[in-house]
Formats: structure tokens, sequence, C-alpha cells
């Protein structure tokens, strides 16, 4: 409903939203607490011609629908030949290629090549690729592979960084993703059982618990104000960020933890904000200072009583227990995908 | 437990209201309604109307709001220009949309975010179609208010408001086009400081702020002392720490300049993390409210604020105001 969605708020209010989540306990301006999520309704398999499809929809009316189709491609040939093994390819390993997965991002509002759904896209991409897992499945045989092409449209105004939605949305969609059975040889022209009963899942599973064996990466948005660290923070919290990061974290086969797989760093809103005045510095307020002591005033002053925008990045410490948080065991990264495991179709 | 999520649910069922029984009488025709058997007065019809549809080509009835008439009709039938509701006033029909942005009207309190700054005056988001005036000269200068505006005010422009900044106003006047100028000459009026703003859908339409009595009220919290609570008629709300007017000084001259020294002042007083808890509650209370389609208004927020305390005492306490807590709230306002 806000028509002009890119005016910064008041000093006032941002100095009263960084404090109060720079307190110990966190002062959530929803009250929340700082790992808690806002409650998310979701659903699996809504699109009948869809290989894959998944909504999720949050308590604030933000809904994002992901569907993937998946469509069989013939593998790049080198130099006229079919692609044979490369040098140190061991025999049997099924190795794919990036360019398979396919995903595009839909934000109305906004151009298909802004810079905000190109790097949402890219983010998901790469946490989705980094194990190498997911491309090798893609593999049919030696001429044939599976391209997936994964599409996430928004349905509503990103009302906050919608990167989480997206990506638990994805995250659902690639788990109840299903791929027609082949019944021709693996290198043969493939021909696939018409039956979709028959047909596998993408990310197999265990056939007598219908569980997953391995899952697709999620990415949380986890930032920090202060010495504290939030997840899912909303756009205001967002407005107030001292440092906002993506952390990609998926299951590790070996040990059943997790790991992470990508970070990337996500630049503040914060750092275009401009400070506020100080009583002491503002002429209409009764102060008044020359420019020098409103300069000393200022920076002896360090954000503590009017809101200054954060300088500088994020110290290694907090990042690592940023990190920490979302991978130990018993961690925040565990919990959602506990949480997600439920949704049922 | 980090995460709630939840399955879809089908969508609910319309409320019951004292209007069912009037809908059987509907003829069998969806274009006729029986106009005569709508309650005169505020209360409105149950059934939607669309764009374009006629409402009543009976020649008694007079065009209202959201209504016109179409120049290859009869010359009595009323076409309808909104999706909205019917309401009939005496021998006046109107549509009352579903939905719609907030329309100022005079003397409606406001809550604005500056949104550009000019010359003499600035441009103020009040959630209307078009952005309001607010004059230079329609602000109390600090120094005394029969003070006159002078080239140094007009070149202090941002030392008053800058951009982002929000202040409470009053609808002055309104311009041909819509579009509102207003004024912020009183003691009550002004920048807000030491807060947490917040909008929800304002009058236009459905669940939120409406007009009321007094849209400025302070509430005493359960451990955080006062909290002021201002729901502008626009839909914007302001939740604040209570400050007590420093009432020392004696003589009028001296009560008016200490009145202005903190009123372009944007830095927060002290506020204790009960109040900032309190606050928080408050704010959850009105998201509550606005969800569960529930007016906003000071009676149903203070009934909120209570209920959310006693739920605290019986179930546990519960920070966050969503979900099942929510919904109970608004059966606790709803009820009692």
């Amino acid at each position: 409903m806000a028509p002009y969605t890119n005016i910064p708020l008041s000093p006032a209010e941002l100095s009263y939203l960084h404090t109060s989540l720079a307190q110990d306990p966190p002062i959530r301006p929803d009250g929340r607490s700082p790992t808690q999520f806002r409650p998310l309704v979701a659903e699996t398999d809504i699109l009948p011609s869809a290989n894959g499809s998944a909504r999720i929809c949050f308590a604030d009316g933000t809904e994002a629908v992901v569907g993937v189709k998946a469509e069989v491609e013939r593998t790049g040939r080198k130099g006229g030949l079919v692609r044979g093994k490369e040098d140190g390819e061991v025999e049997g390993e099924e190795r794919g290629e990036d360019g398979w997965l396919d995903v595009s991002i839909e934000i109305p509002g906004t151009r298909d090549d802004d810079a905000l759904p190109v790097f949402l896209a890219a983010m998901l991409t790469e946490a989705l690729l980094a194990d190498g897992e997911l491309k090798g499945r893609l593999v049919i045989g030696r001429v044939w592979h599976w391209r997936l092409f994964v599409d996430i449209l928004l349905l509503s105004q990103p009302l906050s960084y919608p990167l989480p939605l997206l990506s638990l949305t994805t995250h659902l969609a690639l788990l109840s993703t299903r791929l027609p059975a082949l019944i021709s040889q693996k290198d043969e022209d493939p021909l696939f059982n018409d039956d979709w009963e028959a047909s596998t899942h993408l990310f197999p599973r265990q056939p007598t618990t219908n569980e997953p064996e391995t899952k697709p990466p999620i990415t949380l948005l986890v930032m920090t104000v202060g010495t504290n660290i939030l997840f899912d923070p909303s756009s205001d919290e967002i407005a107030v960020a001292d440092a906002i990061v993506a952390i990609s974290a998926t299951e590790d086969s070996k040990d059943g933890g997790l790991k992470m797989v990508a970070l990337r760093t996500v630049d503040p809103p914060s750092r275009l904000t401009s400070a506020g005045v100080p009583t002491q510095a503002n002429t209409t307020a009764g102060g008044g200072l020359s420019a020098e002591e409103t300069l000393k005033l200022r920076e002896k002053d360090a954000g503590a009583t009017v809101w200054r925008p954060p300088r500088g990045g994020v110290s290694r410490t907090v990042l690592g227990r940023m990190i920490k948080k979302v991978v130990e065991k018993g961690g925040v990264g565990e919990e959602v995908l506990e949480g997600l495991r439920g949704v049922k179709s | 437990m980090a995460i709630t999520i939840l399955a879809p649910a089908p969508a609910e069922a319309p409320r019951r209201t004292y209007h069912e029984t009037d809908l059987d009488t509907y003829g069998e025709d969806e274009d006729e309604m029986e106009i005569d058997d709508l309650p005169s007065g505020h209360r409105r019809s149950t059934q939607v109307i669309t764009p374009g549809q006629i409402v009543t080509d009976d020649p008694q009835w007079m065009r209202g709001h959201g209504t016109f008439a179409a120049s290859d009709d009869a010359s009595s039938a009323i076409r309808s220009t909104l999706a909205g509701t019917l309401q009939k006033t005496n021998k006046l029909l109107s549509v009352v949309p579903l939905r719609a942005r907030y329309t100022p009207e005079i003397g409606d309190l406001v809550i604005g975010r500056i949104v550009e700054v000019q010359s003499r005056r600035w441009k103020v988001d009040v959630a209307a179609p078009l952005l309001a005036n607010l004059l230079l000269s329609s602000i109390n200068l600090p120094g005394g208010a029969l003070r006159r505006r002078t080239s140094v005010d007009e070149l202090n422009i941002r030392s008053f408001f800058g951009e982002g900044e929000l202040l409470v106003a009053e609808v002055q006047s309104l311009f041909q086009d819509g579009s509102a100028s207003l004024h912020t000459r009183s003691l009550k009026y002004g920048k807000l400081r030491n807060g947490h703003f917040m909008a929800v859908s304002g009058m236009g339409g459905g669940a939120g702020v409406v007009r009321s009595k007094r849209q400025i009220f302070t509430l005493q919290t359960a451990r955080g002392g006062e909290v002021d609570v201002i729901l502008g008629v626009n839909g914007y709300i302001w939740i604040a720490k209570h400050v007590e007017e420093k009432r020392e000084e004696v003589g009028l001259n001296r009560l008016e300049e200490t009145a202005s020294q903190s009123m372009y002042s944007s830095q927060n007083d002290e506020i204790s993390s009960e109040t900032r808890r309190e606050i928080a509650r408050l704010a959850g209370c009105i998201r509550v409210l606005a969800e569960g389609s529930v007016k906003v208004e000071e009676d149903n927020l203070r009934r909120a604020y209570e209920a959310s305390l006693e739920l605290d005492e019986i179930e546990g306490e519960v920070r966050y105001l969503g979900g099942e807590r929510g919904r109970n709230i608004v059966d606790m306002v709803l009820g009692g």
C-alpha cells in the first residue's frame, strides 16, 4: 500500500529500532525471539503440469510460487563428437554441467534484468550447484541429460528482502520434483514410462519411510545489530541492520549434520540513511554548535543517542557465530529443515 | 521451535450478520436488488456490486458517491463505478468501495512522512492518492507562535523537517484535485520521536483505523509506564513513550519556548526496555486487530491489550502475537 517505498525511515525511528534490537535480549518490533521465524503457510504439488511445485505464504501477505519443469536435452558435443571421457574422469562417475540448472525469478514491479532478481537467482543457483550432487543427478546417459527450469514467481510486492521466502519455496518445490522413469538403456534415445506413479523423485527417497535421503540446500537471511544475531528479519529490522548475510546450508551426507555451501553478504539499506542531529547541535531545537564541535560530538557519540549509519564491515567472530548458529547441531538450520519436512502436498 | 509452518486453510466463510435474512428477499436476477428493504443510514448491505453494474433503474433514488449514469441507459438508471457495497442514506444511493486509499477530509488527524523538501513547503506522504502539502507558514516556528516567517527559516527548512521524518498534523484544507494541505499549528502536532511507526489501512474501506472521538490517547501499561498512541485517520499509527511536558516554566512566552525546543528534535529520550517491550506488545495488538478485520480504535485496542495480558497470565507469556494467540485475542475483543 505504501506508494513511496524508497523513502528512508526518520532518524528517530531508526535510533529507536536500533537501540531496541541491540538490547540483551533484543526487543524485536513484533515481539519475536531472535531465532523465531514468522509463521508461514506452505503446500507442495500445487501445479499439475509441472514436475514439482510449491507455494509459501507469509502472514504479512507475501507469497511465492515455484514451478520446476524438466526437459530432455542432448548433451553438448565437443568437436563434432559426443562428449567423451575427459582426463582424470573416473569410469562410472556422473558429472553434470552448471548450465543445466536454470533459475529465473520474477518479482512484480521489477524488470527481469534488474539487479535484485538477477542477484537472487545467482545466489540460489550457487547454493543449489555448490555440492555438485544435483547436476550429477540430471545426467541420463552420455548423450542425453535433463535440463531443469526453476521458475520462481513472487506474487506480492517484496515487503521485506524476499530471499528466505524464495529459497524455502524452491526447497519444497525441488523436494517434490519427480522425473518420469527411464525405460530405455542409458545411452539410447531416451524412452520414458508414461505412468506418473512410476516416476522417481529428483531427490531420491527411502522406499520404506518415503523420507528424502538428501535435500536441496536452504538459504537463510541473517542480520546483526550490535552483538545480536537475528533470523528472518522484517523490513523494519533490515532498515537498521549493521550487516546482512545470506547463508546457504545443506545436509552433510557424512555425519548427518549441516554444512555451509554458500555465503553472500547483502548491502544493508541502513548505510544509505543520513545521520540524526543531536538536540545540542540542532538550531531549531534550541541548540547550535560550531561545525567543529558538531563533528566532535558526532564522533564521540557514535550512535548512542542519535542514529548514525553503520560503518565498516562485519567482524570475523560475529560472522563465525552467525554461521555456527545456522549449521550447529540443534541450530536454526536443522529446525527449519525439520519444519519443512512436515509440509504435505 | 524456530519456525511454524501451517497447512493452507480453506477460505473463511463470510461472517453472518443481521442482514442475512434480507439477502433472501433479493430477486432471482442478480442485477436486481431490493433496495427498499435495505436499512437506511450507515449500515451497508452484504451484496458486492461490481463496476458498471446497474444498481437500480427506479427513478426515486438519487446518485451518490461511486455511481454514474451512462448515456445510453434509461435516464433513471444508476450504475456503480466501484467494486463495493451499497449504502443508502434516505433516498441517496452510494457505493462504498471494499478497499480504497485514504481520501483526506478537512479536520482529519493524520500521520505523514516527508517525501520531498521544496523551497517553501514539504510534500508529505499521507497514504492518499496524492501527496499532501505542508507549507512553511503552517508550522509552529520556534521562538513564539506569532513570529513572522523569515528568509532564514526558508534556508533552514531541512532543520524543521527532513526527508523521511514523521509528523502528526491536521488536514487544514483541500485543493481542487483532492490533495490535502496540512498544518501543525498546535502543541499536540509536530515531529514524532520516542517510538515505533506502523501502517494499517485507513478510512476508505476494510478494517483499519476509523474516525473516532479520540485519535490520540495515553495508555497505562502493565510494566512500562505510560505509552502514547496516535491513530492517524489515514491508517498510519505511532506508538511512543509518553513524555510529560515540562510545566515548571510560567508565563505564556516561556511556555511557547520550552515547547518549541523539543518540537523539532530528532533525538530520542531515554526509553527503558520495559517500555520498549510494551510498545512492541501494543504494535502486536494492532497488527492482530488489523489482520482479524477488527476496527483499530481506542476501545478495541485497550481491550486487545488487556486480553493479551490476560492470556499471558493464563497460558504463559508469548511475546509474538500471531497465529493462535492472535486469534484468541481477536475473539476476546469481539466477545467482551
